[in-house]
């Protein structure tokens, strides 16, 4: 089966491990205010910002500001798109259309967890609402494609 | 959708991985196939009637509903 939108497989190993790390670290960063803790101060390019002083509104200039989550977020996404969108070990058209399937789940899911987040949750705590929609489909499909794969091989194991 | 792929694995003395590589996929595609819960593409059901050396209508058979 040819697909030419998926990453190599070697990638997934790899990628997959760093994913995770990056994901974990993130999150405990996340609820520990990690992020003022942890500080890497770096000069960046920013199109809109409104920190500094009097809060005031920048665009087009560049800012301090600690790049942590920065380089945490570009990390989750970049390697959690490579894991979630490398080839299987024996990639043929049956991965295919269960790789279809779960995503088409996770992105019904997906949506309907945002749904109910809004119309049930106000106020600062649907800040990181947001920030976890960032992730939830990606994490949802790749939940969602393991346990499906891992369910033909179950099933496959036992029949000959 | 009903087949025959189990029959005729039998008829042709393959095992379940050995099908599966003649036709290029793997042995859980074939699981799932012989047990109906995985319809393949026509060019899958082409290398099986090529394989058996009989026509695809004889692998395959429609059921109600479908």
């Amino acid at each position: 089966m040819k697909t030419n939108y998926l990453f190599p497989y070697r990638l997934k190993k790899v990628s997959g491990i760093i994913f995770l790390l990056s994901f974990v670290v993130l999150t405990l960063l996340y609820f520990l205010d990690g992020f003022e803790r942890f500080p890497i101060k770096a000069k960046v390019f920013a199109i809109v910002s409104d920190y500094g002083i009097l809060g005031e509104r920048k665009s087009f200039g560049f800012i301090e500001d600690s790049v942590t989550d920065e380089i945490l977020v570009v990390l989750t996404i970049v390697f959690g798109v490579i894991f979630a969108f490398s080839k299987e070990k024996y990639e043929d058209e049956m991965v295919v259309s269960v790789r279809l399937n779960s995503l088409a789940w996770a992105t019904t899911i997906n949506y309907g967890l945002i749904m109910l987040s809004y119309m049930f949750i106000y106020g600062m705590p649907f800040l990181t609402v947001m920030s976890a929609i960032m992730f939830s489909q990606l994490l949802i499909f790749i939940i969602l494609f393991r346990y499906n794969i891992y369910k033909l091989n179950k099933a496959g194991a036992d029949e000959e | 959708m009903k087949n025959s792929i189990k029959v005729q694995r039998a008829i042709h003395n393959f095992t379940q991985q050995e099908l599966a590589d003649k036709i290029g996929v793997s042995r859980q595609t074939i699981n799932a196939m012989e047990k109906g819960k995985y319809v393949p593409s026509t060019a899958l059901a082409l290398k099986l009637s090529q394989l058996f050396k009989i026509s695809v209508n004889d692998i395959f058979e429609l059921e109600d509903g479908d």
